[in-house]
């Protein structure tokens, strides 16, 4: 009994060992790439590392392109849409958790159906449209964007502000509190945990959307999601793998960074999206 | 329910006030619909009716000429095909292979947190960044992929061509199974222990108590993960174009014909062939599959989805 257990612990840690190497693989592949001349890169048969790392690899990366620009334009568009979606989101759900009113339970049957609804569907027209009245090639869209909430991060502030007892409002009212500052004086403090989640979560997606920048944005305002993916190129026009992947490298840190000191709020987002829904 | 002891014109005061404040919390979002979401929709219809390029103003009505078009547009419809089967293969890959991570570190295991956060980690990683990652494993001669299979004595492949491509495309997107991981992680935690060891105890191997218990109960999850994975499979674009060994993502004809999904045929259309106008109306009988499609899973689930009481149903 006692030898089974530990031969069947020792099959799992070998099982598990083996996913690793699976699931982190392209990570170290990435920097080993990112690490070596374009030689070592094309060696046959392939070389697994480098002589002598080239970290030079990393030097172009950010001068063949404008790639500060780029990350400013990433950085202004993530936070710019997170901030505005965190707090339209919040009031949005907010009204759906403590607030009655006609209509309320058809309106949240249509979040959660947006919910599904393929974004793709709506953003190309969305594109044409916008591109009629002048809103390509500004940051207005995100604007827009983040004005109008996201059914996401309203389900998951309603969640949360739903489970909230009743009796701290009451008293609020009984104090004679209007909803606005039940809203910001008692119910937004407490939401903390769920303001960084609903931040964390709408700035890692806009850092990481290809396709909205791809279509809206010109090669000036265009986000490094963008200008990373095709513009390393050596003088006869042929890609440099070397020096994209040290700029994947060097565009993935911060979501990494954000995702391994933020990791619990990263999985309460998806644990109240797919458990609680 | 706070108005236990007020005088009743006070209550109907107090409920217009609340009603008129739900109003003007959930505004943002109720604009944000019509103008983001449903503006936009009907805007593609009425394109659909026309034979818009995208720019010159000399336009006109079709009718439903576009529609008539796409029955018999055999490209189109292979393309539909091909992303049917694509998320006939990739959902329920993902599913179970999430299920059965989660099933893996829901034991008492050194270090699990650490496998935990490796697992999860691909799926918050930018779709850029995959589709560059993975070109490097998949590259057919300096890839690792290729070396590795090398290494075990087989002839190296090339993967991100036809008809390879797909599989690529497959292996990608089960690369980023670790968000449903932690779904089910915590779905399984969720299932009182009592309900297994009793089960157990009554003689039940680990397997039936597996398939006759926690799965019935952890039903819902499973579900919910079905339904958004498919619309996550049938909307699938960036990933072909940047796989594809393309210098920009305006060569959309580049694309293997085997990645070549039906988002992809949409985009051909709008921005490599300028027909706006038919694009739409691509655009909108894919809205109107996958509306059916799920539906008919939505349907499907009473059959075999084990609902608990719902205590939040009165919210």
């Amino acid at each position: 009994m006692q030898t089974g257990n530990r031969r069947s612990a020792a099959g799992t840690y070998l099982l598990l060992m083996t996913l690793v190497v699976l699931f982190a693989g392209p990570f170290g592949w990435l920097v080993l790439a990112a690490l070596k001349t374009p030689a070592e890169w094309a060696a046959v048969p392939t070389r697994i590392l480098p002589a002598v790392p080239q970290w030079d690899n990393f030097v172009r990366a950010v001068t063949d392109i404008n790639f500060a620009a780029y990350t400013l334009n990433s950085l202004f568009l993530s936070t710019l849409y997170a901030t505005l979606v965190t707090i339209s989101s919040a009031a949005v759900g907010f009204g759906f958790a403590r607030l009655r009113g006609r209509g309320k339970r058809t309106l949240f049957v249509i979040v959660l159906s947006t919910m599904m609804l393929p974004q793709i569907l709506t953003l190309i027209p969305t594109y044409v449209l916008f591109s009629r009245i002048g809103l390509v090639n500004t940051y207005w869209p995100w604007v827009l964007w983040g004005l109008s909430a996201s059914p996401f991060l309203v389900f998951l502030f309603r969640q949360f502000f739903a489970a909230i007892p009743a009796e701290l409002e009451d008293a609020a009212i009984i104090d004679g509190c209007g909803y606005g500052r039940i809203f910001t004086l008692i119910f937004l403090p407490l939401s903390r945990p769920v303001l960084v989640t609903s931040f964390l979560l709408s700035f890692t997606w806009t850092w990481g959307d290809f396709i909205a920048p791809a279509l809206l944005l010109d090669i000036d305002h265009t986000t490094l999601s963008v200008a990373i993916t095709a513009w390393y190129r050596d003088p006869h026009g042929n890609a440099i793998p070397t020096v994209q992947a040290a700029a994947a490298a060097l565009y993935i840190l911060p979501v990494l960074m954000i995702f391994l000191f933020a990791q619990r709020y990263f999985i309460r987002s998806v644990v109240t999206s797919g458990v609680k829904g | 329910m706070l108005t236990g002891g007020v005088r009743g014109e006070r209550r109907v005061g107090w409920s217009r006030y609340s009603s008129r404040t739900f109003y003007l919390f959930v505004s943002p979002w109720v604009l944000g619909f019509l103008l983001l979401t449903a503006i936009p929709l009907v805007y593609a219809f009425v394109m659909s009716l026309t034979n818009f390029d995208g720019s010159s103003d000399r336009w006109r009505w079709v009718g439903f000429r576009n529609y008539v078009e796409l029955l018999d547009d055999g490209d189109a419809w292979a393309s539909l095909g091909r992303t049917l089967v694509y998320a006939a293969i990739a959902v329920p890959l993902s599913v179970a292979g999430g299920l059965g991570l989660a099933v893996l570190l829901n034991r008492r295991l050194k270090a699990v947190g650490l496998f935990r956060t490796i697992f999860f980690l691909p799926s918050v990683v930018p779709v850029v960044a995959m589709a560059i990652m993975w070109k490097l494993v998949f590259n057919r001669d300096a890839g690792i992929l290729n070396a590795a299979i090398e290494t075990v004595g087989f002839e190296a492949v090339t993967w991100l061509v036809d008809p390879l491509a797909f599989y690529a495309l497959i292996i990608l997107t089960l690369w980023g199974l670790g968000g449903g991981m932690v779904i089910m992680l915590a779905a399984l935690q969720g299932v009182p222990a009592e309900l297994e060891e009793a089960a157990l105890i009554d003689g039940a191997g680990g397997w039936l108590v597996f398939r006759h218990v926690t799965v019935p109960m952890i039903s819902p999850v499973i579900f919910f993960q079905v339904v958004t994975g498919m619309i996550t499979s049938f909307q699938i674009l960036v990933q072909p174009l940047l796989l594809a060994e393309t210098n920009s993502i305006a060569e959309v004809g580049k694309v293997p014909q085997s990645t070549h999904l039906y988002m992809v045929q949409v985009y051909q259309e709008f921005f490599a062939s300028n027909r706006f106008g038919y694009g739409s109306a691509m655009l909108w009988v894919f809205f109107l599959i996958i509306l059916l499609i799920t539906l008919a899973v939505q349907r499907s689930s009473r059959l075999w989805v084990h609902y608990e009481v719902d205590n939040d149903a009165d919210r």
